[in-house]
């Protein structure tokens, strides 16, 4: 027993423990900093959101050293079986008491657990164990509509809460799949058809009319009939510059790709309309600029970007943050969402880059691991977690910078939240373990 | 990835060290300035008794938000507010600077006694406190005249003070507006204090960056007293007039009374505005006038042939043994002894005697043209009067001091009898002008100036310039212009006659009515001729005779002559500074003062 305690130990991959711990460790600290108050400064306060954040973290770590002691082929195997829980925890959340007008917790105790954060580990163990299925391949249709469904139980589960942050958050499975040989024009076709769905969505918040020679139109309509007329182009395009022999399934291509373009862009406008609510209307418009508005939907990204802007090159030191957190409140949701307005401000432009930089040497850390791995297996998980936690780095920061529309997602090991940091720990642990077994097995 | 992290890594750059704009914005989210608003300084009368303090005033503010489950029939019946008027002042708290989870003013500078009666109930109302804060207040009540009051600062002196003056107000700062509040204003305002706050995101005050002190402003310590002051206004009620009651050792004044008087409490608090405009334009009797120091129009009567008597001795054209027959045909006189010398003439009052005496100081006999002679005689005598403070403004430390009138040759050339129609250069001789010999003619003086006259003989010759404050802070010192004796044209042997002879007009002259059985009062009584109706009653008095320690001059308008109101009202004053118990004659002469209706018997005049 020791000896294997040795074993897994000797072998665990330090980098990414290292950088795991760092980033824990300074996110505990600049949640302790967030909500100290003079009248109780001991850490260890059940009151006080970093005492829970620190029970979280002392949680998190002892199932990490459990999950470090169990056999990887344990851990695959039990993929599903886990998956199935976490899904049916999804089922059973949307009948608890509403919480923030989303039916998101169990709440136990002092204590709440947001089933979604483990839906990330357990899709990405189902969705890895699938793939890794000997004669199971990602060319094929089925294989498709199998991860397809696998991701979007979960997430038509977490729709329902609501909580369209962690859905979105499932999108970056598309990554893995890329990467396991999805071929590259879909994710080119999403990327048309994000840019194509954020400018449909641009003219239509504008408002904007547009006079042609005396012919005055809305934007959007301008915009669709922009679409029809490059479809038009691109099949004359394709007339002259293609091969004969080539053209038929380009023309497909073409007449295809516009109509579902046009198609995109009314169902925008239709969304825009009927889907969205004007909450959801002023913060795209705030964050195209057309709305400078810092008292209502504006405030948060006028407050966060304040803090941030704040801290100067050097920041405000530790403890002497003015605007991001409890006592002054100036940025709302500054312990979760927000928390990196809190170092922004007290470390400035030193640390904020200091953190993005280790948030990218984590990042870089899971792919090399993921990609030195024999095992199908774990070369999935990991492409999974790198995803997810990319995801979320880049829409969380994003957001808080200005450069995304508020999106309510957690800044990972940073943001006050137990299960995000249970969810998230196991995910790099159960990564640890598979990765330091890679030489003992071949799968 | 690299991407990603290389947009962020810009976009750091340029919120955090490149572009400034975010920290100023932090600035505005975080900071506030508040202005720490110094204690005004108090004001005290000579024996320390405090003349104006403070109030206690409540407000009752309103924090909308918190506005839950209350009785709002309850609530307005106990503020004595209609339902609509709540509802306007809810709403009015939620408007503007306002905003609803914020506590604002809902009814202002409730008194003592009003939030005592509500104060129990305040609990029961969800989103309604109470603030204490101060108002100026006058626990005596008195001296309205000369204290002023305190009023937030107009506009018109908001925008002289920014562009021309020292910028030091704003515009919600209380000012002094008039009496020694606005003279001292400087004094007594001290100086404000800054303190620089943190706020959280509702705009509470969080943590205290820097704190700049407020210096409290000085206390003044007047030289009124304020139970003679208070004494004398009781004795004024139903008069018009003037009391100026003053150390003749120092020229402090003692009393500076006007009558009619009112409240000084009226002026501080709620009701200001329905007072001010009510004691401004709905009293006839004009209450806001400050008749001692502003009314210089009053002709003094037979006390100025005190002055006349001093100059011409002075001048040599009478000694003090000069004599000169009781002639009723050059101006009217009543039976007395021959005014053998100055003493008798005083005495008695007499016209004629001062009649020559004047005819002496005008016409000297220089030049052969009676015109061109009196030209010369009246801006000698003039000269000589002025050096008695008469004729020239007394820069005593109250604001809207006039300075009456003594006429010289221009005033006779171009002025008079009007500036369209005057007599004219070398129109004018003693003839034309010898009213001015017994104190009628075109003499104007203040009661102050008669007062001081009544100093100035107290001290033979010399007087300090009249006013209110002995000390601007607790060690501080008077204004060294009040330091300053002024010397007049008249030496001190002079003098005695004349006191001699004051003492004889109280002993058993025309002003037997102010004499006091323990104390020599030296005084001289005036009667000044009124056309429209009852003459005006004057009296100027010093005592006691030997180092004197009150000098005093009562003006009753209307009180028909000097012996019978002036000097009675004069000697009670005395008579309290001197021996702080009246005697039984005093209080015998105290009810009929009280007693006495100059004002009601005559209801229709202006």
């Amino acid at each position: 027993m020791e000896n294997r305690a040795k074993n897994i130990i000797g072998k665990v991959d330090v980098p990414l423990l290292g950088l795991f711990l760092v980033l824990v460790l300074a996110g505990l600290l600049t949640v302790y900093s967030g909500s100290f108050s003079e009248e109780s400064p001991q850490i260890y306060s059940l009151d006080k959101a970093y005492g829970k954040q620190l029970v979280w973290i002392t949680i998190s770590l002892i199932i990490g050293v459990l999950i470090l002691t169990l056999e990887g082929s344990f851990i695959r195997n039990s993929a599903y079986i886990v998956y199935g829980l976490v899904t049916l925890m999804l089922l059973i959340v949307l009948f608890m008491p509403a919480i923030k007008g989303a039916h998101s917790w169990f709440k136990i105790g002092g204590f709440t657990i947001q089933p979604s954060e483990f839906a990330k580990f357990a899709t990405s163990l189902a969705i890895a164990h699938f793939l890794s299925t000997t004669g199971v391949k990602i060319q094929e249709t089925k294989t498709k509509m199998i991860v397809f469904f696998l991701i979007a139980i979960p997430g038509f589960l977490i729709l329902q809460q609501p909580d369209p942050g962690t859905l979105l958050v499932f999108f970056s499975f598309i990554f893995v799949m890329y990467r396991e040989g999805l071929s590259g024009n879909i994710l080119l076709g999403m990327l048309f058809a994000i840019i194509i769905g954020v400018m449909a969505i641009f003219f239509k918040a504008s408002e904007a009319n547009v006079n042609v020679f005396g012919w005055v139109f809305a934007a959007n309509y301008l915009y669709l009939f922009i679409i029809l007329i490059a479809t038009v182009l691109i099949h004359f395009g394709i007339t002259y510059l293609v091969m004969p022999r080539y053209r038929g399934k380009k023309y497909i291509i073409n007449i295809a790709g516009g109509t579902m373009a046009l198609l995109l862009v009314f169902s925008c406008n239709y969304a825009y309309d009927t889907v969205f609510k004007d909450r959801h209307r002023d913060r795209f418009e705030v964050m195209f600029g057309l709305k400078l508005d810092r008292k209502g939907v504006g405030y948060n990204s006028y407050q966060a970007l304040s803090a941030i802007g704040s801290g100067g090159p050097a920041g405000k030191g530790y403890f002497k943050g003015t605007l991001s957190n409890d006592k002054y409140k100036h940025v709302p949701e500054q312990s979760t969402d927000f928390i990196f307005c809190s170092w922004a401000e007290e470390w400035g432009f030193l640390g904020s880059f200091l953190l993005i930089i280790l948030y990218t040497a984590f990042l870089i850390r899971i792919i090399m691991i993921a990609e030195r791995q024999k095992s199908k297996f774990t070369r999935i998980f990991g492409y999974c977690t790198a995803s997810i936690l990319f995801f979320h780095y880049m829409i969380n920061i994003a957001m808080v910078i200005g450069l995304a529309p508020v999106i309510g997602i957690p800044l990972p090991f940073f943001s006050k939240g137990g299960s995000a940091i249970l969810g998230f720990s196991i995910m790099i642990f159960i990564l640890l373990r598979m990765d330091s077994e890679r030489k003992d097995v071949l799968r | 990835m690299l991407v990603v992290t290389l947009v962020f890594g810009v976009r750091l750059l340029y919120i955090q060290v490149l572009n400034d704009d975010w920290k100023i914005r932090a600035e505005q989210i975080t900071q506030h300035k508040v202005t720490i608003h110094p204690a005004r300084g108090f004001l005290y009368d000579r024996n320390g008794e405090l003349l104006v303090a403070v109030n206690q005033v409540y407000d009752i503010l309103v924090t909308p938000k918190d506005v839950k489950d209350i009785d709002t029939a309850q609530f307005c019946s106990l503020f004595d507010i209609s339902r609509k008027e709540f509802l306007q002042k809810i709403e009015y708290a939620c408007t503007g600077y306002n905003v609803s989870y914020k506590a604002s003013t809902f009814i202002e500078s409730m008194s003592k006694e009003e939030y005592s009666r509500i104060a129990p109930n305040l609990k029961n109302f969800n989103g309604f406190d109470s603030r204490r804060r101060t108002n100026r207040g006058y626990p005596y009540g008195v001296a309205a005249h000369v204290l002023g009051y305190v009023r937030k600062i107009s506009a018109e002196q908001y925008s002289e003070d920014q562009n021309v003056g020292e910028k030091y107000y704003n515009q919600n700062d209380y000012v002094g507006v008039t009496g020694l509040e606005k003279v001292y204003e400087k004094e007594l305002r001290g100086e404000r204090g800054s303190a620089f706050f943190l706020r959280d995101y509702a705009g509470n005050d969080r943590t205290n960056l820097e704190e700049n002190y407020a210096i409290a402003g000085n206390n003044l310590y007047t030289s009124l007293d304020v139970k003679l002051q208070a004494y004398g206004e009781l004795l004024m009620t139903n008069k018009l007039g003037s009391i100026v009651a003053i150390e003749p050792a120092t020229g402090e004044i003692l009393t500076l009374i006007s009558a009619p008087s009112f409240d000084p409490n009226k002026l501080s608090g709620r009701e200001f505005s329905k007072n001010y405009k009510e004691l401004l334009n709905n009293d006839t009797l004009k209450p806001i006038i400050n008749r001692p120091i502003y009314n210089d129009n009053y002709r003094p009567g037979s006390i100025f042939k005190l002055v006349q008597a001093l100059i011409a001795m002075q001048e040599g054209v009478i000694t003090e043994n000069t004599g000169f027959a009781c002639n009723k045909t050059l101006v009217n006189c009543h039976n007395h002894e021959h005014p053998s010398n100055v003493q008798i003439a005083i005495k008695h009052s007499c016209n004629p005697y001062f009649y020559q005496v004047y005819k002496r100081l005008i016409q000297r006999g220089e030049e052969s043209s009676i015109f061109k002679d009196s030209r010369l005689g009246i801006e000698k005598w003039n000269a000589s009067v002025k050096s008695f403070g008469l004729g020239t403004k007394l820069n005593t430390d109250i604001p809207g001091v006039k300075p009456g009138r003594i006429p010289d040759a221009n005033y006779y050339d171009n002025e008079f009898p009007s500036k369209s129609n005057p007599y004219g250069k070398h129109r004018w001789a003693f003839s034309t002008i010898y009213s001015n010999s017994i104190g009628e003619g075109e003499i104007g003086v203040s009661p102050l100036q008669m007062a001081n006259l009544a100093a100035i003989i107290a001290n033979k010759g010399y007087y300090y310039t009249p006013h209110l404050v002995k000390k601007i802070g607790k060690d501080g010192s008077k204004r060294p212009e009040y330091l300053q004796k002024n010397y007049t044209m008249a030496a001190a042997k002079y003098f005695d006659p004349v006191a001699n002879a004051m003492e004889m007009v109280v002993e058993n002259g025309t002003a037997r009515a102010a004499k006091i059985d323990s104390i020599i009062v030296c005084g001289k009584t005036g009667t000044v001729q009124n056309e429209t109706f009852n003459d005006h009653s004057v009296f100027i008095a010093f005592a006691p005779k030997e180092n004197p320690q009150i000098a005093i001059a009562v003006y009753v308008e209307y009180g028909t002559w000097g012996g019978v109101w002036a000097a009675k009202i004069a000697s009670l004053m005395i008579e309290k500074y001197l021996l702080k118990e009246l005697s039984e004659k005093g209080k015998k002469k105290e009810q009929e003062v009280l007693d006495a209706l100059i004002l009601d018997k005559h209801s229709d005049f202006k």
